[in-house]
């Protein structure tokens, strides 16, 4: 056994708090060592260099790396000592940056710690195998969840670079929220504008497929090849005959809410969500319908000229495979009607969301781009935004910044002036966030060529008063208290997950935090892959962000599953669980506890049901390690005695 | 006791065997004994004496249809058993019988001596015209015991009402007291106990879901988790490794402690480990054949807070 252990200083990174020559001492008279020393910076060229001409000169068998956490560098190292000949397996990383001399002042108790767990990695890789992955097919093909912005984007660009995408979208057209909105900050140009062109391109593109009204029912497999039952729901038209025609929608008797317009307005039960949507093709809303609420009407199925109703179809189930997902589930605003009963709950007409604002600014909205409030359509003269509802607020559980009320609420305030040129926007802001390329401009314009009135505090209390709404409130810069009647309240709400975020999580085996976000594999350096290899996020399911950051955020993901995808085969991981079957008692208590599936009954000749690991499946979590009683499936490069070998040396 | 035969001969008719109790002319107690044949059958008792967890085994007849008499207690293993798949439902025709409580056998001989016939006469336990009252010799376990009315049952004998008996259990006291020490006193108070520990794994054999047997962990070499030593610290790295392994499916039948030559009290862990995982998941092994063991899923939703996976 010929060990190499090689001390890196990071600079002084580690030397400043580890007398790293000790350590390169100290190392020397470990068993098996038989050559040690200590480098400046290890990661760069020159030092790898180091490491491979000792790995050849010495004839080492195996390397003992004492540097940064495995985290940062463990890849860099084994491509390193597989360059010197040996098996990357055979790098042990042991960590005295992150647990050791960033977190002790004291040098000689530093140190100390520092040969403690270098002789623990001596005795952990004497006991290490040299270890190599099998290979497994990629299929060229990537399922993207979500319809929004984030999901076009992705798509255009996987389709774009030759790979087919299958586009799965929840509601009846793609667009998502983006689609709502009037016009964008900082340049205030027309949503609809710079999105309908993308959303057409989405569906005239020879590689993507658009599936709508869909979700994800069940997700199997593993990177590189996906195995994903999606389920379409039957929306009673026959998407390949209906022409948008809109007939249906204008003879349909049964009233409905306006979901595209947020509830602004009345829809009906069959119709097409927006003039601009797509697909276009209309869809019926059961519980809506007086078809199938009082079992007759039948009115659409009559004076549809392209016999495309069906009351009759039923959920279908879409199978596919791909090599790779991005999900692009977006957000929902925050309901705030249920949190924050000083502001009415609800209950006055004309306070109302900043998406329901929007779709009172918009052209294609329910009042034509006039802006009339709800109660008595007249015009609002007083307009008072109200920002951080449901962010920043611990009160009710979210203490998250939304990172776009404060710009959106410029944006609608010099959209307001406008609109209407003798109106006032006031708006109660708690601090302003404008971080973004020409954002800051954007809200001090508000203030200076539009006039908007920036009152620093929040509101305690909204009461309706003769036809005008009392906001009272704080300015907390004057120091004194503040009340204006306002023809119409807007709620700058937050924005939350998107709804079953976590059940979808739960599908694909990502993380996600106790809002239902989604985590990202490394907050800087893996901002778009998650924990499961081949799943990707993109936008607002990772966290609330802008547009211009969500495009990014989709056009990286995309650029990953390229990346991926551009390979005929992948490389699986060798540290997966094995079992010792001659010693495996068949209590399968590893197959009830593997997230992954990747246990599976054996029988061997004679009769006897052992336990087998699919490699392609198991992704090292090492929880069958744990439950097993008799420790007898193990991880590869983390076996029980390999453990053992390192707690015994700590306690010596 | 004709009850209980003529039961005992209708569940033969349908299995390979029924696992029960006869009396030993030479230690005047109950038992265990294998009954293949309604003639063999004739021999069966059931009284204060048959303390053992004939669960044992089960797993060990897993390819076979066997009929078993159990008490309340015994049937928890059982349905423990069938959770963990280590047996199936099917292949086993459970007798439940009603537990007047079991009496310690050791504590009756230090009674009445050493191979005395124990006879049962209400709430008292008679030898040869001693009689003491069955509450003073009871086991632990049936002080306080919440589980005499067997869970699933093919066959009753007796009703299954069961006895709870209603003194509060011997152990929660032990527990309590337990709790006011300081953790070098427990830590002393183990050593010492684990030093009488002389490897001879009764205590496994005598456990219904210890099935590993001899690739046990707190045995084998591979891996290495502890030596074959009868020093105390080996000892308690072993018994350790028992206990841990015993989360979320100790049933608390107490055969491990009755088995132990040495009188190691197992319990007094076991019981402090049954009592976190109630607290913790709200669940007691084998008393629900539908629920599934806490510490053997995984529930990627408990998670959420800690993200995911």
């Amino acid at each position: 056994m010929r060990i190499g252990v090689f001390v890196c200083q990071c600079g002084t990174n580690i030397a400043a708090t580890v007398a790293t020559d000790r350590v390169v001492e100290a190392a020397r008279a470990m068993l098996g060592v038989i050559h040690a020393e200590s480098i400046q910076y290890t990661c760069s060229d020159p030092g790898q260099r180091a490491i491979i001409d000792a790995i050849q000169q010495k004839d080492l068998t195996r390397v003992v790396m004492a540097g940064c956490s495995p985290r940062m560098h463990e890849t860099t190292f084994r491509r390193a000592v597989q360059r010197g000949g040996m098996n990357p397996f055979m790098l042990e990383m042991v960590n005295i940056r992150e647990h050791c001399s960033w977190i002790h002042p004291d040098i000689d108790q530093g140190t100390l710690k520092a040969i403690d767990l270098v002789r623990k990695g001596v005795a952990r890789v004497r006991r290490q195998a040299p270890l190599s992955g099998s290979t497994v097919p990629v299929t060229r093909a990537a399922l993207v969840i979500g319809g929004g912005v984030a999901g076009i984007q992705a798509a255009l660009d996987m389709a774009d670079a030759g790979i087919p995408v299958t586009l799965v979208e929840k509601g009846p057209t793609i667009g998502g929220n983006m689609a709502r909105l009037d016009k964008t900050f900082p340049t205030l140009d027309c949503s609809s504008c710079i999105l309908t062109p993308r959303m057409v391109e989405v569906k005239n593109h020879d590689n993507i497929k658009l599936i709508v009204n869909a979700e994800v029912d069940q997700v199997r497999g593993h990177i590189g090849s996906f195995e994903v039952d999606i389920r379409r729901k039957a929306t009673c038209v026959i998407e390949q005959k209906c022409t948008g025609c809109m007939i249906c929608q204008e003879k349909c008797p049964s009233r409905a809410p306006d979901e595209f317009n947020a509830g602004m307005g009345e829809s009906k039960a069959i119709s097409i969500a927006f003039p601009q949507a797509v697909p276009l093709v209309a869809g019926l809303r059961k519980e809506h319908c007086r078809q199938f609420v009082k079992g007759r009407c039948g009115v659409c199925q009559k004076v549809c000229p392209a016999d495309a109703i069906d009351y009759e179809q039923e959920d279908e189930i879409v199978s596919g495979a791909f090599g790779a997902v991005v999900v692009a589930t977006g957000y929902d605003l925050y309901d705030w009607t249920g949190s924050y009963p000083t502001y009415g709950m609800g209950r006055y007409p004309d306070v109302i969301t900043s998406m329901q604002y929007e779709r009172l600014l918009s052209a294609s909205g329910p009042t034509g781009g006039h802006v009339r409030r709800p109660s008595d359509g007249a015009e609002p003269q007083q307009v008072v935004f109200i920002s951080c509802i449901g962010s920043r607020d611990e009160s009710v559980g979210r203490p998250q910044c939304c990172s776009v009320g404060c710009m959106y609420t410029a944006k609608q305030a010099i959209l307001t002036k406008e609109h209407i040129p003798d109106s006032q926007s006031y708006i109660f802001y708690i601090d302003i966030r404008a971080a973004g390329k020409g954002y800051d401009e954007f809200s001090r314009r508000a203030q200076t060529e539009f006039g908007a009135l920036y009152i620093r505090g929040r509101v305690g209390k909204i009461y309706p008063r003769g036809g005008k709404l009392i906001v009272m409130g704080t300015d907390t810069l004057a120091g004194e208290q503040v009340e204006i009647e306002a023809d119409l309240v807007v709620l700058a709400t937050g924005l939350t997950a998107a709804r079953g975020a976590g059940e979808l999580a739960r599908k694909l085996n990502i993380s996600y935090d106790g809002y239902e976000f989604f985590t990202e594999g490394h907050p800087k350096l893996k901002p778009v892959e998650t924990n499961t290899g081949g799943v990707f996020l993109a936008g607002a399911c990772q966290g609330p962000k802008d547009i211009p950051a969500t495009v990014a955020q989709a056009s990286a993901a995309a650029a990953k599953v390229i990346g991926l995808l551009s390979r005929g085969e992948l490389e699986t991981s060798p540290v997966v669980a094995a079992v010792d079957r001659n010693r495996c008692v068949g209590c399968f208590k590893c197959r009830d506890v593997c997230p992954y599936g990747a246990v599976e009954q054996e029988q061997l000749p004679g009769g006897r049901a052992v336990a087998h690991v699919i490699d392609s499946l198991c992704q090292g979590c090492g929880l069958c390690n744990v439950a097993c009683p008799p420790s007898t499936i193990s991880l590869k490069g983390y076996t029980d005695n390999q453990l053992i070998a390192e707690v015994v040396e700590v306690l010596r | 006791m004709d009850d209980l035969i003529a039961t005992i001969k209708q569940v033969l008719a349908e299995t390979d065997m029924v696992l029960g109790w006869t009396r030993s002319a030479a230690a005047g107690v109950a038992v265990p004994a294998r009954f293949h044949t309604p003639r063999e059958a004739e021999a069966a008792v059931f009284d204060s004496t048959c303390v053992h967890n004939l669960a044992v085994h089960l797993p060990r007849l897993k390819d076979r249809r066997v009929g078993i008499v159990a008490k309340g207690c015994d049937v928890k293993s059982i349905v423990q058993l069938i959770a963990e798949r280590e047996i199936e439902r099917d292949r086993v025709r459970v007798i439940g019988v009603r537990c007047p409580g079991m009496v310690d056998v050791k504590k009756a001989w230090r009674c009445f001596g050493f191979g005395k016939k124990v006879e049962d006469a209400g709430g008292q336990v008679a030898m040869e015209g001693k009689t003491v009252a069955r509450e003073e010799i009871l086991l632990a376990k049936c002080r306080g015991c919440r589980d005499a009315v067997p869970v699933i049952r093919d066959a009753a004998v007796g009703g299954v009402q069961g006895q709870s008996v209603a003194a509060a259990g011997e152990l929660a006291g032990i527990r309590k007291r337990f709790a006011s020490m300081s953790v070098d006193e427990r830590r002393r108070f183990w050593r010492d106990q684990f030093s009488r520990c002389i490897r001879c794994y009764a205590c496994r054999e005598a456990c219904p879901l210890c099935f590993c047997r001899d690739v046990c962990a707190m045995q084998t070499r591979e891996p290495h988790w502890t030596g074959g030593g009868v020093d105390a610290r080996q000892s308690e790295m072993a018994q350790l490794i028992r206990i841990s392994h015993m989360a979320g499916r100790c049933t608390g039948c107490e055969e491990c402690e009755r088995a132990c030559p040495v009188g190691i009290p197992l319990m007094l862990l076991l019981e402090e480990q049954n009592a976190l995982i109630e607290e913790l998941f709200g669940y007691r092994a084998g008393t629900d054949p539908e629920a599934t063991p806490p510490l053997l899923t995984f529930d990627a939703g408990k998670d959420a807070g800690g993200g995911g996976l």
